[in-house]
Formats: structure tokens, C-alpha cells, sequence
């Protein structure tokens, strides 16, 4: 397991360049605003915790209200909510659908379990600590929180969005040899997944000095041609 | 002119193609995954592939002490979780020669069909989702919140209640909460006959759901189903009234039975379920004002109990079928060995591989809901 | 139980050698049997004892005995008994019949086994990994394997140092039993 601490690691922000017109930012300030508005949480149950939400999303507290949505394919959505614990067969799967969603996307850890493993830190099934594998905006606690609470956390990542706080993406990219290090750490050296990240990194001009590194070397020496996947019936 | 090792390939026929179905799917019930292999619109195979929900519950009792894995047992199965605790501490009961006193017994009886109820409005909605009725969904979600509230009120926990526990319950009923109880009890009934026009004797729904995923009874019991699955079958057998726990045996009700044994006949056998469970909560709530007594048992230390050595077999009858617990003690603080047999192990894997064949790909979800497996259950 | 249902199951059950039977109450019974009477035992509850409900197969590791207990739950819809026959098998190597032929739903119950346990079912349809696709260490319900030692090797924890536990230090105070130290302590 690397050693790098990333909670400390503040995301290089690009300095917002002073001028005297106060309408430059006005346009940045807009393409938030509305991405705060409109959110589609992709519809994946990891863990228990999925149970509260249909109660969100249905009639009683009404999470459309709020301008938020379930979404169907990874790719059109904004927010990935992670329910609960993942085990590491999940976790796999959970990667693959964060790195198909489209930028910019957000991580919500919802349960204990995504912080430390919660009451299922002894099992050798499930993966403890979420924020080694995908970067994570923002936890709700609780075993399981209450639709009240998913709703708070809601409107408080509609917040950070507004404010362009809310980044942890762009650490995925910038920090991507740590991530990679971790999921190698766990699923085995020769774990890739279909998704370039390091050429969508570059497509993004997010490369930073911590992208490439010992990780990404092996997963260069192992990656090998994408071809159909194989079943089994 | 060939050369002497020539083979010919054998392509698969170009008609037929595999999809993998789940574990990211919105036609699929939690976090499960199917492997189905079509031609056309038909499915000519399917393969179930779980483990997406595995947490090693069985392993990791056997790390915690007896009254610990309380907190443990509900999470097993997420939408039913009361009979998961009421199970596990009958079990323990048995080993341990606690005896539960009356009321604890009453309480159980009135938590049970209060989770059955919320558990059955809960998979109406799923149901109903994956034939395109919206609206149904929303209703029913909408109402099990109603008995959620009550759950949080009894027991302060809106989900994972953790009520039980070996001995008894955690508490007694909170004063006026038999009037509220009656009538949230009053109000859902009078629902139903809404549900009715809304949603079971909708044509929509009637058509879509007449003839899919049929089992037979002579196969149901080949295959262990149970529960609801095997009331609309037409074998009426019902844990509760067979193989009698806690106090059902004094308590009147009638276990109803279909007989087609399609996802509709499936649905109907738990809509007239929740009639039944309504009838034993009125029959619970006029019983227990007279019942006088405590609660729990007391066990002597519960950090540092010892259960006696020996194995017990508890069942119970849950929403989706029959569940049973083994337990083994070999003496110690901890269990030795706990074995969980949930209903949807067999529903949602061999039940389920054989019922997609023939079906078309879009009843696949359907028939899955129409089992009520829970996913969870299968994993453990 | 009716009477005659129960002496017509005694009799038939003294068919099967070195039967031991207990009952625990009248809708249990126990039955302790040879390994390799079982099949027997289980065809005769099936096919003339009307026992046609397998509700489980479980499967205990006696590690210290080096043995596996199976046991095999019937239930029977006419008499309203429930049956455990228990086998014990020795641990090494681990193999035993299916009865996947007598009763399907053993397939489920056998893959379960074998992957938890790494015990073997001859004869069992299906023997390939179900729950357990990505894992590549032992059977993980042997009592062998220390799950919590493999996590401890395996992951690392959220850090957890809060502005009032700095405070408290300033002072003096402070975590007495880390999460660390109470983690390991219990083994």
C-alpha cells in the first residue's frame, strides 16, 4: 500500500485570474449554478443503506424537489452514491462505473461502512476505508442514515457544487497513482480497467506530478489490448 | 485438400447472445447480476452471480458474543429485517432453556407482522416498477413509511430495529402506541381496496403478469420453494400454523392460496397476506392490554455469558419464505457456528435460473420481483 | 404428530445400521448416522417417509476432532417433523457424496459448502465458485483462517484526531485503549 497520505493534499486549483471585470467569472458562476440544479444519482445499490432511499425518492420527502433524479446508465450521471460497504467484488464493479461516468462527478459515501469498514470491520469480504480506492466528496453517517439525512448531504454537495468546491474528481486524475496503487494493492497487480484515465487526464490538462509513478508502470507492463469480454454460461 | 489436424470451428449460432444483466441494473433487484444468454428476445439460459452483498455474517459471528450479533442478524436481510432477529434469538433461546415470558411472545407476534406488511407493500412497489407502473411504487413506499414511523416509535430504530433479544424484547410499548398502531392499521386497509383498482386487478398489470415465470406444485417442491411462492402454488403451508412458534398457535388466521402459480398468482397470495397480518395485529392489539408481566427474561451477564454446548434449528416464518438458523455451542461466549438458511438462497438462484428460461427478456425482472428474493439473503 | 405416523417413522428409521435418534421436542428429531448410511437414510425419508422438503445443509468445521459435521435438515409437510441427520466426516481430504440425485436444492446448499469450507461433494452438479469469485485465499469459514488477522494485513484505517481530542491532550488526556490495541486484544 503506498504510504501517501492524501487527506492533507489540497487539489492544485488554477488561480483565478483578478481582473477588473467583475462579469469574467459570471459565466463559471452560472455553468455551477445550474450543475448544482440538476443532478442524476446513478441507480446502483452497493449496500443496506439503498434501502432509504426509495423512501427519499418517493412521495414522502421527494427528492425531485430538489431537482435530483435517479439515472439509469453511468454515463449520464452526475453522482455515484455509495450505500453502504462494498465488498471487494463490488468494488471492482464500483470502479469500473466511476470511471465510465463523465466529469465533473461525485462520490457520496453514505453509511459508517465507507468510512472504516463500520460494524463489518472484521470481514474479509468487505473493503474498508472507500476514500483509497475513489476520491469521496462527502460522507453521511449514521448506520443507516435517515432520508433526512441523504437529503442534508444532498443540499450540502448542491452547496460545495455551487461554490466549485466540490473537486475530489479532478483528484482522481491528479492523484491517479495512488488510486491505482490501492485497487492494486487489493484486486492483484494485473487489475486494469477498460477506461484510459491517464490519457483522460491529459485530454483534461489535470496531469499533475503525482499521475504517473510506480503503479501506473505496472499497470503499463500488464495492460493489454481491450478484447470482448469472455462468459460463461 | 485439408491438413491432417484440421478442425472445424464451431461457431455459435449467430442468433444467440449473452448479456450480463446486473449488478448495475435498474430492472434488478439490488445488487445482483444475472448472465442470461438469448436468441431474439427469448432467454435460452440463465446464470445467477451473487456475492456483490457478502460480508462473511457467518464468520463474523462466530468473532462476536451471543447478544452482540443482535445488532448483527438484521442486516442480513435489508427490507424484513424483524424476522431475522426474532430467528436468531429463538435459536439461542432453545440452547440456552431461556424461557420467554407471555407478553415478549406478543410483542414478537405483533413486530413480525408489522415487518411482513411493510415488507410486502415495500415488494409491491418494486413489483409494479418493473412492469411500468410508477405510480403503485410511489404509494406503496410511501405507505410502509407510515409503518416505519411506528417501528421508530416502538423501537427507535426506523430499519434495523433491534428489539430482540435472546430472553425477550428490549422494552414494553410506549403509552397510546396500540391507538396510533390502530389506526395506521385502519388507514392501510382502507388503501387496499385503492391498490386493487390501482394495481392487482389492473389489466395493464393482469396481462403483463398472467403466465410468467410458472411453477408447478409438483416442482415447487422439487426446487424447496417456499413461503408465498408455494401458497400460490396451491400447497397451503405456512410455517406459522405448522411448525408453530412463539404464540400463533392461539391466534386465528387463514393462510391463503392461489393456484396458478405465476408471477400473478405470486402477487395476489401477498396482497391477501396483508390482510391476514392486519386481522393478527387487531387480534394482538385487543390481547395485549390483558397480558401482564415483563418483558425479558434476564440473562446473567450478557459480556460474559455461556450458552450451554448442544445445536438448535430455529424457523421462522418470513416474508419471502421459510427461514431457519442453526446454531451451534460448544460452551463458549461466542456461537461456534451459526448457518443461516434464507428463503431467497434457493428463490433467487435455482428457482430463478430455471424460471427465465423461455421467458422474454423484458419478464426477467418481473419474474426476479415476483419471487421476492432478496439479495442480501443470498450472500449473507 | 399423530401416534401412528410417529411409530410408522420409528420403524422405518430402524432400517438404517447404527441410527441414533433423539428427539428434542416432538417437532424435532435428531438422528446421528454413519457417513456412509446417509444416502440411504435420505432416499427411504424421501421416497417412503414423505420427507420431500430439504430446508438446509449445514456444515460445522470440529477442528480440534479434525472432523466436519454435515447436517442434512428434512422437513416433512404431512407428519410436521423436522429431521437433522448429522454425519461427520474426517477433515482431510474433505470429500463426501452429493445427494443432489435425492434432492435438488442440495446443489446450492453442496457449492456453498465447498467454497466456505473446501469440502467436496462427489456427484454434485455444480462445483465451481458462486459467492467467493474474487477471492483467492483459503475456504474463509474453516476456523483456521483468522478473518481478522487478514484484515488487519490486508487494509489500513481512517485516521481520526478531532480538534477536541487536541484539546484534551494539551491537557493530559487523552484515548486511553486505542481502536488498535482493542482490535487485537481479544485474540
Amino acid at each position: 500500500m503506498s504510504n501517501t497520505d492524501l487527506s492533507n493534499i489540497e487539489v492544485n486549483q488554477k488561480p483565478v485570474a483578478k481582473r477588473s471585470n467583475p462579469f469574467a467569472n459570471v459565466f463559471n458562476e452560472l455553468v455551477s449554478f445550474c450543475r448544482s440544479r440538476s443532478m442524476f444519482m446513478l441507480h446502483y445499490c452497493t449496500g443496506c443503506g439503498a434501502i432509504e432511499l426509495p423512501p427519499a425518492m418517493t412521495s414522502r420527502f421527494d427528492m425531485e424537489r430538489l431537482g435530483i433524479q435517479p439515472m439509469v446508465t453511468p454515463r449520464q450521471a452526475d453522482i455515484l452514491l455509495i450505500t453502504g460497504y462494498v465488498s471487494i467484488k463490488t468494488l471492482k464493479r464500483v470502479i469500473l462505473t466511476y470511471e465510465q461516468m463523465g466529469a465533473p462527478k461525485y462520490v457520496i459515501g453514505i453509511c459508517s461502512c465507507t468510512v472504516n469498514g463500520g460494524m463489518y470491520w472484521q470481514s474479509y469480504a468487505t473493503a474498508k476505508k472507500l476514500d483509497e480506492y475513489i476520491p469521496v466528496d462527502l460522507y453521511i453517517a449514521g448506520c443507516m442514515p435517515r432520508p433526512e439525512a441523504v437529503i442534508e448531504g444532498l443540499q450540502q454537495l448542491m452547496a460545495k457544487i455551487k461554490t466549485d468546491e466540490a473537486n475530489s474528481w479532478k483528484k482522481y486524475y491528479e492523484h491517479y497513482d495512488y488510486y491505482l496503487g490501492n485497487q492494486q494493492h487489493l484486486f492483484g497487480n494485473n487489475w486494469q480497467t477498460p477506461t484510459d484515465i491517464i490519457g483522460e487526464a491529459k485530454t483534461y490538462q489535470l496531469e499533475g506530478p503525482n499521475t504517473l509513478g510506480e503503479h501506473t508502470k505496472i499497470l503499463e507492463s500488464v495492460q493489454r489490448p481491450l478484447e470482448p469480454l469472455e462468459m460463461k454460461l | 485438400m485439408r491438413p491432417e489436424n484440421y478442425q472445424a470451428v464451431n461457431h455459435p449460432p449467430s442468433n444467440e447472445y449473452e448479456l450480463n444483466f446486473g449488478p448495475n441494473h435498474p430492472g434488478i433487484e439490488g445488487n445482483y447480476a444475472l448472465k442470461v444468454k438469448l436468441q431474439g428476445d427469448t432467454v435460452v439460459e440463465a446464470r445467477a452471480d451473487a456475492g456483490y452483498l457478502h460480508r462473511g455474517f457467518e464468520k463474523l459471528m462466530e468473532d462476536r458474543l451471543w447478544i452482540q450479533n443482535i445488532s448483527l442478524v438484521p442486516r442480513i436481510c435489508v427490507p424484513d429485517p424483524v424476522p431475522m432477529e426474532v430467528c436468531y434469538s429463538l435459536a439461542v433461546e432453545e440452547l440456552a432453556g431461556l424461557e420467554l415470558p407471555e407478553r415478549a411472545q406478543w410483542l414478537r407476534v405483533l413486530q413480525l407482522e408489522l415487518s411482513r406488511i411493510a415488507a410486502h407493500l415495500f415488494y409491491f412497489g418494486g413489483h409494479a416498477a418493473t412492469t411500468g407502473m410508477y405510480t403503485p411504487m410511489y404509494w406503496g413506499v410511501a405507505d410502509r413509511d407510515l409503518l416505519l414511523d411506528l417501528f421508530e416509535e416502538l423501537t427507535g430504530g426506523r430499519v434495523y430495529s433491534i428489539y430482540n433479544m435472546p430472553g425477550g424484547v428490549r422494552q414494553d410499548i410506549p403509552r397510546g402506541f396500540l391507538q396510533r398502531l390502530s389506526d395506521t392499521l385502519d388507514y392501510i386497509e382502507g388503501r387496499l381496496k385503492d391498490y386493487d383498482n390501482l394495481f392487482f386487478t389492473n389489466q395493464i398489470f393482469v396481462k403483463r403478469a398472467k403466465g410468467i415465470g410458472i411453477i408447478s406444485q409438483e416442482q415447487a417442491l422439487e426446487w424447496s420453494v417456499t413461503g408465498p411462492n408455494l401458497r400460490a402454488c396451491g400447497l397451503e403451508f405456512d410455517v406459522r400454523r405448522d411448525d408453530p412458534y412463539l404464540i400463533y398457535d392461539q391466534l386465528k388466521f387463514d393462510i391463503p392460496t392461489e393456484h396458478g402459480g405465476d408471477a400473478w398468482a405470486r402477487t395476489l397470495v401477498r396482497r391477501l397476506e396483508m390482510v391476514e397480518s392486519i386481522s393478527i395485529i387487531r387480534q394482538v392489539i385487543k390481547a395485549l392490554p390483558d397480558i401482564k408481566g415483563p418483558v425479558r427474561t434476564p440473562i446473567p451477564n450478557p459480556l460474559a455469558w455461556r450458552v450451554p454446548a448442544g445445536d438448535s434449528y430455529a424457523r421462522v416464518e418470513s416474508s419471502k419464505g421459510e427461514l431457519a438458523y442453526y446454531v451451534v455451542s460448544n460452551g463458549g461466549d461466542k456461537p461456534y457456528r451459526v448457518h443461516i438458511r434464507g428463503p431467497s438462497a434457493m428463490h433467487a438462484v435455482q428457482v430463478l435460473e430455471k424460471l427465465a428460461v423461455g421467458c422474454r427478456v423484458e419478464d426477467v425482472a418481473q419474474t426476479m420481483f415476483s419471487l421476492d428474493a432478496c439479495p442480501p439473503e443470498v450472500d449473507r | 404428530m399423530s401416534a401412528a405416523h410417529s411409530q410408522n417413522l420409528n420403524v422405518l428409521l430402524q432400517e438404517i445400521e447404527g441410527i441414533h435418534l433423539t428427539h428434542h421436542n416432538p417437532r424435532r428429531l435428531r438422528a446421528d448416522i454413519a457417513a456412509e448410511a446417509l444416502p440411504a437414510l435420505l432416499a427411504l425419508l424421501r421416497g417412503r417417509a414423505s420427507y420431500v422438503h430439504l430446508s438446509a445443509i449445514s456444515c460445522v468445521d470440529w477442528i480440534e476432532e479434525n472432523q466436519f459435521e454435515l447436517v442434512y435438515h428434512l422437513w416433512s409437510y404431512e407428519t410436521s417433523v423436522l429431521i437433522s441427520a448429522h454425519i461427520r466426516i474426517p477433515r482431510e481430504p474433505g470429500i463426501y457424496l452429493s445427494v443432489f440425485d435425492i434432492y435438488t436444492p442440495a446443489a446450492f446448499f453442496e457449492r456453498d459448502i465447498h467454497e466456505m469450507f473446501g469440502v467436496y461433494f462427489e456427484g454434485s452438479p455444480d462445483m465451481s465458485k458462486f459467492i467467493l469469485t474474487e477471492w483467492n485465499g483459503p475456504p474463509p469459514m474453516r476456523k483456521d483462517f483468522n478473518s481478522e488477522k487478514w484484515v488487519m494485513e490486508t487494509f489500513s484505517w481512517q485516521e481520526y484526531h478531532p480538534d477536541w481530542l487536541k484539546d484534551l491532550e494539551e491537557q493530559g488526556g487523552g484515548i486511553v485503549s486505542t481502536p488498535e490495541s482493542i482490535r487485537m486484544d481479544n485474540k
